[in-house]
């Protein structure tokens, strides 16, 4: 495992120098006025100064590898520039933005991996009967609907018809309250800050916010999970191994739970990363579609108003938190299966 | 023989429910197994061999399976009848199996030794501790060096004959009365096969319990059999002891096996080859099954399926025309064409 | 096995069948879509007519089959006309990246070692910016447009197929008829065509039949967040741009403008899931025992 953890790590520098590479010509598509807002961190820098000594003085005709160590030396600072949409530097607007997202993020994956798994290890159990047929149905037409499609169907039942679920992220009373001087922001969580606190009303509140881009997340990642986890565990009950547990005279439920199970996981662990990708994309959709203010719906903001260096930050920072969980899906993988663990 | 039978299969029907059509893979099978003897079951694949131990333990997949008439009379219970929770109780317990392919046969996410531990705990009620010290011990008795070692090591870490070993451990660790061999020794090395099988030979007189060894390999079953079941398309075709079987086979099915391979030990420079393969389950034809590959048949043949009968003092022969094997025997004719030279 | 046993085995599963009507459809009214909705000039039929200059959307009525939606954006039109553009966008993007995929885990696979270290961190990279995201990114520094939605998705969706096909060829590689043409001399290029690509081609087409309904739907969420289609081209992710300040209805009624989403969104949903539908089956043909 020692070697196989060292490679992960050995080629980590590579991808986070290719990433940084990739962002950067992307950069260098735009034309050096453009450019410029990646390289200053407030609009006054700019006041009163002419173009063309703005663009000599950040070096913005100066060959491509120069800009490049410009760049990357802001970068490696948490520095990406000044954001026209959000009034602040890129980092400032993320960072404030970040505890949404994840909290966000957070309550969706839980019940996205588990209930996938769960009703995944379901179906294949009843392979071939109605339960089956059902929940394959149910997935694929789930895994079909476009996640903005879901979201708006969501807004407008659940919240235009019956009121439940508003867009948002706290409604006026519940804002007010955390923005009181007696309410202590722990973490930022609006969840987890009102249990702190001991206010129910702003647990409650949040949760109600919550939900609509929840289940919408939900349904799409839920029917992914489902389905890798049911071919897996077909498969996996078709061991030999299985039969031979059958044979020891073990119980069927745990012939499933712990023999088929932790075996079918290991290809559903593979997955985890590129689910990760396409999760992170889906949030930036539900968070416009519900107005949840974070850092996906940023992002939106950032690109329909040509602010380059918002979404570019975005992108950057999405990039990282990408590198890192797939670093840690790698190594996770590696302790499920003693194959490759002790190699 | 006089004494009680251990297991006494009573016209066994085991069909599978197939799209293309009901395929009667076991349809109508008798034998008797005795408290410490081996039974060896043989044939070519798709005889209906593996279903008849399948259906003992009750392991038959169903859906498509199903054992469809017929008793499994264990020391006077008939396990058809048993529920599954009782059933399980046996599995593992008194009546245990080993497999062909020993290389998965173990799951490959748990050590060696909590396989084996969870048959001990599992049927005999002691602690893991004390579970644990037997596993060490049954390790041992199969020939397995260091087995303080090797009880937490990963089945990927062993070679496939120590695979083997380690199943057959597992099959003995609660004491059975009746071990089940599917083809134990099909997937290993030849010197590795002997091995085995010297192994089961010695740990049958140690331990006292009956052998069901099914296989393809005649060889084996000179090795290791009391009595001989040959079967062919579901059926048992030929039933007796091993040396009358091996001296006298009335059967042109048995005589075929038995010719198409080389001996050592007579000067035989011709081998016979029974022509055409094993007819398809959904189709097999009428009369005697064997009438598309026998080149006695006639007449009667191709109408009435011939009985089981006994032909002199137990020796069982399905067939209509064994005397006239007999008579071409005699005059030390062939009956199938030749192989080749065999030098 | 062959061709004309998988389409029958399609047509005869219940599922593929429903999906290749529906697929069937969808074309037919692509193909006829200068019938169904004659534009008004045929230099811009992907430009939607409007029918006034009302701002609130109007439910469906004579001569507006579908009503009009914000800004009187005829609905209708914008659907059918709508339907080519998916087809453009799926038909391009899921061709060329798939294209790319295929040489690229090809030539990974085949030649190995460094080509194969190479490209395969390449595509990490490439895989390292959230798709959604990254494609955001690219239409949003090349300009707004349906081609550069296009170019965007091409640059950042050729990965799967790349490490699908790598993990192909590299089972492939290994089968003994390849080993005996390299035993024989064959050359490389025959080699990779004649035995390699057509032996990993279904796993590849399964993958692209799916992507079909996510690329298309990838498209059209780049439209609704802003930085797709231009304002009234015929694109069903632009449809529901229209309809997303609507959907909680006005006075009276809270689904009073349901059309204005419902009927975009089926569209986008039905072309998805016919594809995934025929993508299923598909793979149910060729492995079963994963069905």
């Amino acid at each position: 495992m020692i070697n196989y953890i060292i490679r992960r790590f050995l080629i980590l520098p590579f991808i986070l120098f290719g990433v940084t590479i990739l962002v950067f010509s992307m950069i260098m598509m735009l034309g050096p006025y453009q450019r410029l807002s990646t390289y200053i961190n407030d609009p006054a820098q700019l006041k009163g100064q002419d173009m063309d000594k703005l663009i000599s003085k950040y070096g913005l005709d100066d060959p491509w590898y120069e800009q490049y160590s410009r760049w990357i030396g802001g970068v490696v600072h948490g520095d990406f520039g000044w954001s026209e949409s959000a009034g602040q530097p890129v980092t400032e607007a993320i960072f404030s933005r970040f505890p949404a997202t994840l909290e966000l993020a957070l309550f969706a994956v839980i019940p996205v991996v588990m209930g996938g798994i769960w009703l995944g290890v379901l179906s294949a159990v009843h392979h071939n009967q109605k339960f089956d047929h059902i929940i394959r149905i149910i997935s694929t037409i789930g895994w079909s609907f476009p996640t903005f499609v879901f979201g708006l169907l969501v807004l407008m039942i659940f919240y235009g018809v019956l009121g439940w679920f508003p867009p948002g992220r706290l409604s006026a009373d519940a804002a007010a309250i955390i923005r009181s001087a007696e309410f202590v922001r722990y973490t930022g969580l609006n969840v987890l800050d009102g249990i702190l606190n001991l206010e129910i009303n702003v647990v409650f509140d949040a949760f109600r916010h919550l939900i609509g881009p929840i289940v919408t997340l939900a349904i799409v990642w839920w029917s992914y999970i489902l389905r890798i986890t049911r071919s897996s565990m077909l498969e996996t009950l078709r061991k030999d191994y299985i039969r031979t547990a059958r044979a020891k005279g073990v119980a069927e439920k745990f012939v499933i739970n712990k023999h088929a199970r932790r075996n079918a996981l290991i290809p559903v662990v593979t997955v985890a990363g590129p689910m990760v990708l396409g999760l992170l994309g889906g949030v930036v959709i539900v968070e416009s579609v519900f107005g949840y203010r974070g850092i996906g719906q940023y992002a939106a903001q950032a690109a329909q108003q040509l602010d380059y260096s918002g979404i570019l930050g975005v992108a950057m920072y999405f990039s990282f938190l990408l590198i890192l969980i797939n670093l840690i899906v790698d190594v996770s993988y590696a302790v499920i299966d003693p194959r490759i663990r002790l190699e | 023989m006089s004494k009680e039978a251990l297991v006494e299969v009573k016209n066994l029907k085991t069909y599978f429910y197939t799209e293309e059509g009901v395929v009667k893979a076991v349809d109508g099978v008798d034998y008797e197994i005795y408290p410490g003897e081996t039974l060896g079951i043989v044939g070519e694949s798709g005889c209906g061999k593996s279903v008849t131990s399948l259906s003992i333990m009750r392991l038959v997949e169903s859906p498509p399976g199903r054992i469809e008439a017929g008793e499994i009379n264990f020391k006077g219970t008939d396990l058809t009848k048993l529920s599954e929770k009782e059933m399980r109780k046996i599995r593992g317990n008194d009546i245990s199996m080993i497999f062909q392919e020993p290389m998965t046969s173990l799951n490959p996410v748990y050590t060696v030794g909590d396989q084996i531990i969870e048959a001990i705990t599992l049927h005999k009620g002691v602690k893991r501790k004390e579970a644990r010290r037997q596993a060490i011990e049954m390790l041992q008795k199969v020939g397995i060096p260091l087995p303080e070692q090797r009880v937490d090591e990963y089945p990927h870490q062993l070679s496939g004959g120590m695979r083997q070993r380690v199943m057959i451990a597992m099959a003995l660790s609660c004491d059975p009365q009746l071990l089940i061999a599917d083809e134990p020794t099909t997937a290993l090395d030849v010197t590795i096969q002997a091995q085995i099988l010297e192994l089961m030979n010695s740990l049958k007189e140690s331990y006292g319990m009956a052998i069901m060894m099914i296989t393809h390999d005649l060889g084996v079953i000179a090795e290791v059999s009391d009595r001989v079941a040959v079967m062919y398309a579901g059926k048992v075709v030929e039933y007796t002891d091993v040396d009358t079987l091996f001296d006298d086979p009335k059967h042109p099915y048995t005589w075929g096996l038995m010719n198409s391979i080389p001996k050592l030990d007579k000067d035989v420079d011709r081998l016979e080859a029974i022509p055409g393969s094993v007819p398809s389950p959904l189709n097999f034809p009428e009369g005697c099954k064997f009438n598309t590959r026998c080149p006695l048949a006639k007449g009667k043949c191709y109408d009435v399926e011939p009985p089981l009968e006994d032909t002199d003092g137990g020796h069982m022969v399905r067939c209509w025309r064994y005397e006239h094997l007999e008579e071409i025997k005699k005059r030390g004719e062939r009956i199938y064409e030749d192989r080749g030279v065999q030098k | 096995m062959e061709w004309k046993e998988i389409l029958t085995r399609l047509i005869k599963n219940k599922l593929s069948l429903f999906g290749l009507i529906i697929i069937l459809f969808f074309v037919l009214v692509a193909v006829f879509a200068p019938y169904l909705a004659p534009p008004r000039s045929p230099e811009d039929a992907y430009e939607i007519p409007r029918a006034g200059w009302q701002v609130e959307p109007q439910p469906p009525r004579e001569g507006y089959l579908f009503g009009t939606a914000q800004g009187s954006y005829d609905i209708f039109y914008g659907m059918v006309w709508g339907t080519r553009t998916a087809f453009r966008i799926g038909v391009i993007v899921v061709g060329l990246s798939s294209l790319f995929g295929i040489i690229i885990g090809t030539l990974s696979a085949y030649y190995g070692g460094i080509i194969d270290e190479f490209f395969m961190r390449i595509t990490d990279v490439f895989m390292s910016i959230p798709f959604l995201v990254a494609a955001m990114v690219l239409t949003t520094i090349l300009g707004k447009g349906l081609d550069n939605v296009m170019i965007a998705l091409v640059t950042f969706g050729w990965m799967g197929t790349a490490r699908l096909m790598r993990s192909q060829v590299l089972e492939i590689k290994n089968e003994e008829f390849v080993q005996a043409s390299i035993a024989l001399g064959a050359s490389d290029t025959r080699i990779i065509f004649k035995h390699i690509i057509a032996n990993c081609i279904f796993p590849v087409l399964i993958q692209a039949f799916m992507r079909m309904g996510s690329m298309v739907i990838t498209a059209s969420a780049l439209s609704f967040l802003g930085v797709g289609a231009p304002e009234g081209y015929a694109d069903w992710g632009q449809m529901i741009t229209f309809a997303r300040d609507w959907i909680l209805g006005g006075q009276g009624s809270a689904l009073k403008y349901w059309y204005t989403v419902v009927i975009p969104g089926t569209a986008i949903m039905l072309f998805s899931l016919s594809w995934n539908l025929i993508g299923d089956a598909f793979r149910d043909i060729l492995d079963p025992k994963l069905n």
